[in-house]
């Protein structure tokens, strides 16, 4: 099932539309995608609205992604997950590690 | 009403290409046994965690192997049971990670056997005629 990324650049973030599955067959081809984005903008906002499933190995990068993105002094937001992507992002403690907007004004405003 | 007394045992090899497979037939599975939809999703993760697991970190050879998974309904209980013949391994003895740990220490691992144990009921691992058994059980009765 195919996952893929679009990007665009709204104000000073770079906004990363994520669509499909990151599970463990395809979260490899992300990761490589969101380093290669992290070497261009350290201001991003990850917009989960089509995002439909996430594993264990799909969580993993949002985490190296915030950490490397710390290090940078960069910032990382998301926003529109959707109810059984947040359920999995709050068992897992994600929701205290990572700044969450139901939309996307909100994500560029705040 | 789900359909009761449902059971269904697939066979597949002990390679991360499978996972598409096994996405197919649970939501094959979901729809023909009247199963809640969401439960889908839970479980195209826990499969997908187990499963996982058993392909990277089961077998030393290079050999193929295979990991039966079998579904039964009955009531509004789902149980699902993976088997696998590769070295001994009880993932319920893991340690949970602490999730509440600031980012700078929180471990980049170890979330997939602790969502199994957050999204079922219960978890249980037996060892069998050297084959590793894992049990999930999930409950629905009271979801929608």
């Amino acid at each position: 099932m195919p996952m893929k990324i679009s990007e665009q650049n709204i104000k000073n973030y770079t906004v990363v539309a994520i669509d499909g599955r990151l599970d463990t067959n395809h979260c490899d081809t992300f990761e490589k995608q969101m380093m290669e984005i992290v070497t261009r903008s350290n201001r991003l906002i990850l917009d989960c609205k089509n995002l439909e499933y996430i594993s264990s190995s799909g969580l993993r990068i949002f985490l190296v992604l915030q950490k490397k993105l710390m290090a940078l002094s960069g910032q990382m937001k998301l926003c529109q997950l959707q109810p059984a992507i947040k359920e999995i992002f709050e068992i897992s403690g994600f929701t205290m590690i990572f700044s969450i907007f139901s939309d996307l004004e909100k994500a560029l405003e705040s | 009403m789900p359909d009761q007394n449902s059971i269904r045992r697939l066979t597949f090899q002990n390679q991360l290409d499978e996972l598409e497979k096994i996405h197919l037939a649970a939501s094959e599975i979901v729809e023909q046994w009247n199963l809640p939809a969401h439960l889908g999703f839970t479980l195209d993760l826990v499969l997908e965690e187990a499963f996982t697991n058993i392909v990277l970190y089961a077998y030393n050879d290079k050999d193929q192997h295979e990991i039966i998974i079998e579904f039964e309904n009955t009531g509004y209980t789902l149980l699902i049971t993976l088997v696998d013949d590769g070295q001994p391994y009880d993932p319920t003895k893991k340690d949970d990670p602490d999730i509440t740990a600031p980012i700078s220490e929180r471990e980049v691992g170890g979330l997939g056997i602790f969502l199994i144990r957050k999204m079922m009921d219960d978890v249980r691992y037996e060892r069998i005629s050297n084959k590793n058994v894992l049990k999930l059980t999930k409950n629905y009765a009271n979801e929608n």
